[in-house]
């Protein structure tokens, strides 16, 4: 079976949003038809069950629908996927079914979007640095203020809310997570927030959020282990796969139109072997990780964790992404690294999956210890010196001084 | 941050409900039967009758000669995919790449053309035997690429006496030759068709020797030397001059999806074998298994060998799926899986050491046939060749 056959009855028509890539790239800026696209395609409900108000797709459909559209546009895939997929997921399952219904339906309909803030101006990959703090606004019943920064945060720039990680300021007599996620009203006086200046995904809105007391309603601070929400995270990496996919997959496409057209030594490239195999190369490696993402998300949605398939798939997919994107550009030879070609884009969009949601080496950590071989184990760097590893040799002469002849 | 668990389990891999139990009984059982004595068999360049003979009965009937017989012929009627996952496991199990090379071949790469092209006299002759292990059936990995490497058999009607075939050449690298019953032939006529024969162990003129290469030393190799010999009629596979169209692209694909299927196992093999010498070893005064180098290595086999593992079962599932199977996804397949079993033993020789006494040789033995492995199949330039083909409509 090839792709396009068992696709075309679950293709969402997304070809208005991929028309504008070029644009959003370049204006660093979602257009207002391609939200208004979004919502009439139906791809903001897909992930969801239709009790809260999603269509129920099945994981291939699912993973279909995020392909297409990270096909379209990939920094519109990500901004659309933080706030319908990740944020959504977060809230639909820390939150209450009641209280949070319509925070939900203004997400699924595409009337909000939404951020994930959990990443600081710190270390994102070590949640120990982070200093964010939620705490009691005043007496009982009275709510809370939340304090501090994040950084590097899709959507933050736009979003109307901000599903946030942040510590818990706990009473003495509290022995609750000392984690909490707080979802925060974006739209008040206490939030400031800036923008961060990005290599690719231009498109995607990113930056900062400062939080300076600012008001969290007492239903919307819900304490959650920080160990379950790896599990959350989890579809966050599901997510930057399909955008790696989906950027490979452009940039072969590419490639191929390029090779078929580009006439050197009296023929097209494509009857050029070493052409063939960046080609060939590119195509087994886009489907395997293809293959693999699929086997996730069917996996996922029909309830299982899988989280460390999907930390394989995070790793494996985005590297893969920026291999093929770079063999597209040499491909194109100048033409690839021309401000505005479509793979110069790619190229810069590749990047950025390999970081956003958790680096690779984290990641790497999280498989190998899922493998079996316990967890990492951290310690500072002073065993070198002791094992005579740590100088310089003396050279073929001896220690200069030792041997300097006596006078 | 600290994570918990969720670990991947291999047996989850896609395919039909019986494929991951069946991966699993393959493993268990060649791991009993096969393992022990797998080193001592790759030292001696030995085949064992013996170990097939219990191999085949502690599996279901017919799974291990006959997996893609059907059980009206007395196979096993099993699908293409949990052929894949048997394989799998027996590779894991066995640890030995030669022996499922050689069962490979019979099972799946001398059968399955017989299957697909035979005529029902073919079919009820030798099928049956085939399946139950009284006959093996061999193939040389010099035919299953076509005419990509040169063809060295030629064929001319028989004129005189009472018709049929005579065939003339050599050919290399016959897996299984010395120990099979018959053998699956591509000749060229002068006209340059191809036609497949299947050509009986007694035929006069034929000569086997046992010769092979330095590689994958548990499979019987051969060399066939055939000398005019004649053949009837009926020992034509499929049609007269129609090799190119039935039994070669056939052939290509089954190889590149079915002899890498035990590789998956010994990836997952070596995988395992690394992950323990990890443990066991120490590095600057601590385990080295807690240096983020060894652990990162570890974290990039099991995924290789996840990746891999999609590929060949989706290209296995397409063989049972009715219609053709596509070549580029099994020649995909097999290009991502060699270079997947490079990465992993070249990653397993860096964590054991290539040359680790205590274990059962296996990482010098997988370095040693991963070389020939990656190179058979056509190796990448004909891989490559037949997916760029196909994404660029050329060819
Ligand atoms: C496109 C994009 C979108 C993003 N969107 C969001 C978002 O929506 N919400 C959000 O909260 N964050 C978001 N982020 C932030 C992202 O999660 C962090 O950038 C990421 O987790 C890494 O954190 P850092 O940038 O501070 O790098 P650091 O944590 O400082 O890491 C720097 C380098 O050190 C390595 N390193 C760190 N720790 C270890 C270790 N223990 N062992 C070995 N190496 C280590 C890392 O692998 C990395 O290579 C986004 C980032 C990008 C690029």
């Amino acid at each position: 079976m090839n792709r396009s056959e068992h696709r075309a009855d679950t293709a969402l028509d997304f070809s208005g949003i991929a028309s504008r890539a070029g644009e959003t790239d370049a204006t660093g800026h979602i257009p207002a038809q391609n939200w208004q696209d979004l919502r009439d395609s139906g791809y903001l409900r897909l992930f969801h069950s239709p009790e809260i108000g999603g269509t129920g797709a099945d994981g291939l459909t699912q993973a279909d629908a995020m392909e297409a559209l990270a096909r379209a546009c990939p920094g519109t895939y990500w901004s659309a996927t933080v706030s319908a997929l990740l944020c959504a997921k977060l809230i639909s399952t820390y939150g209450a079914p009641r209280t949070h219904e319509r925070l939900l339906q203004s997400l699924l309909s595409g009337e909000q979007l939404a951020a994930f803030a959990v990443v600081e101006r710190t270390a994102g990959s070590d949640a120990s640095t982070f200093r964010t703090t939620v705490r009691p606004a005043g007496s009982r019943g009275s709510g809370f203020v939340i304090n501090g920064e994040k950084a590097k945060i899709t959507n933050a720039p736009c979003a109307d809310l901000a599903v946030t990680l942040a510590r818990r300021d706990k009473s003495p007599d509290d022995d609750g997570p000392d984690w909490c996620l707080a979802f925060v009203d974006l739209r008040q006086a206490g939030v400031r927030r800036y923008e961060i200046p990005h290599m690719g995904l231009r498109g995607m809105p990113w930056g900062g959020i400062v939080f300076t007391d600012a008001y969290v309603d007492e239903a919307d601070v819900i304490p959650v282990p920080f160990t379950e929400l790896a599990e959350g995270m989890a579809w966050g990496w599901i997510k930057n796969a399909f955008a790696a996919i989906a950027v490979a997959e452009s940039a072969l496409a590419a490639s191929i139109r390029h090779a078929k057209e580009r006439v050197s030594f009296g023929r097209p490239l494509a009857h050029m072997e070493g052409v063939q195999a960046q080609i060939a190369d590119s195509r087994a490696q886009i489907d395997a990780a293809r293959l693999l993402a699929r086997r996730a998300m069917k996996e996922r949605v029909a309830g299982e964790s899988v989280r460390d398939l999907i930390a394989m798939l995070k790793v494996s997919s985005t590297e893969m992404g920026v291999q093929v994107a770079a063999r597209a550009v040499q491909i194109h030879g100048a033409a690839g690294v021309t401000r505005g070609h479509e793979v110069e884009r790619l190229y810069r969009d590749a990047q950025m999956n390999v970081i956003g949601g958790f680096t690779s080496n984290r990641l790497r950590e999280q498989v190998s210890e899922g493998l079996g071989h316990g967890p990492a184990v951290y310690r500072p760097f002073d065993w070198l010196a002791p094992t005579g590893l740590g100088r310089d040799a003396a050279g073929l002469d001896g220690h200069p001084i030792l041997n300097a002849p006596a006078s | 941050m600290v994570l918990s668990h969720s670990p991947v389990d291999p047996g989850a891999a896609p395919g039909d409900a019986t494929g991951p139990s069946l991966r699993r009984l393959a493993l268990d059982v060649a791991s009993r039967i096969a393992q022990p004595t797998a080193a001592d068999r790759d030292h001696n360049s030995r085949w064992d009758a013996h170990i097939l003979a219990e191999l085949t009965r502690a599996l279901p009937t017919a799974a291990l000669t006959g997996p893609l017989v059907p059980t009206v012929l007395g196979g096993g009627g099993l699908s293409a995919t949990e052929t894949l996952a048997l394989l799998e496991g027996l590779g894991q199990g066995a640890r030995d790449p030669g022996l499922a090379l050689a069962l490979g071949v019979h099972a799946v790469l001398a059968t399955a053309p017989l299957r697909a092209f035979g005529s029902p006299r073919q079919r009820e002759r030798y099928l049956p035997r085939m399946a139950d292990g009284t006959w093996m059936g061999a193939v040389s990995l010099s035919q299953t690429q076509g005419t990509a490497v040169v063809q060295t058999v030629r064929v001319r009607p028989e004129t005189a006496g009472p018709g049929g075939w005579v065939l003339t050449g050599e050919i290399d690298l016959v897996a299984a030759a010395p120990v099979a019953h018959h053998y699956l032939v591509i000749a060229e006529h002068t006209d340059g068709a191809r036609t497949a024969f299947l050509l009986d162990r007694s035929t006069p003129g034929l000569l086997i020797n046992a010769a092979g290469p330095a590689a994958l030393r548990t499979c019987p190799w051969g060399r066939l030397t055939l000398d005019n010999c004649l053949l009837p009629a009926d020992a034509v596979l499929g049609t007269v001059g129609g090799a190119v169209d039935e039994v070669e692209p056939l052939l290509a694909a089954l190889d590149w999806v079915f002899t890498s299927a035990p590789w998956l196992g010994v990836m997952r093999a070596l995988t395992h074998d690394a992950g323990e010498a990890a443990h066991q070893q120490r590095l600057f005064g601590q385990p080295r298994i807690h240096s983020q180098t060894t652990r990162f290595v570890l974290a990039d086999m099991a995924t290789q060998c996840e990746l891999a593992s999609g590929l060949l079962y989706r290209a296995a599932a397409e063989f049972d799926a009715g219609g053709r199977p596509s070549r580029q996804n099994a020649a995909a397949a097999r290009l991502f899986t060699a270079a997947a079993v490079r990465v992993c033993v070249d990653s397993a020789a860096r964590l054991s050491g290539v040359l680790a006494l205590n274990s059962d040789d296996l990482i010098a033995r997988a370095h040693r046939d991963a070389l020939f492995f990656t190179e058979s199949g056509g190796g990448p330039e004909v891989q490559r060749s037949v997916i760029a083909a196909a994404a660029l409509g050329l060819g």
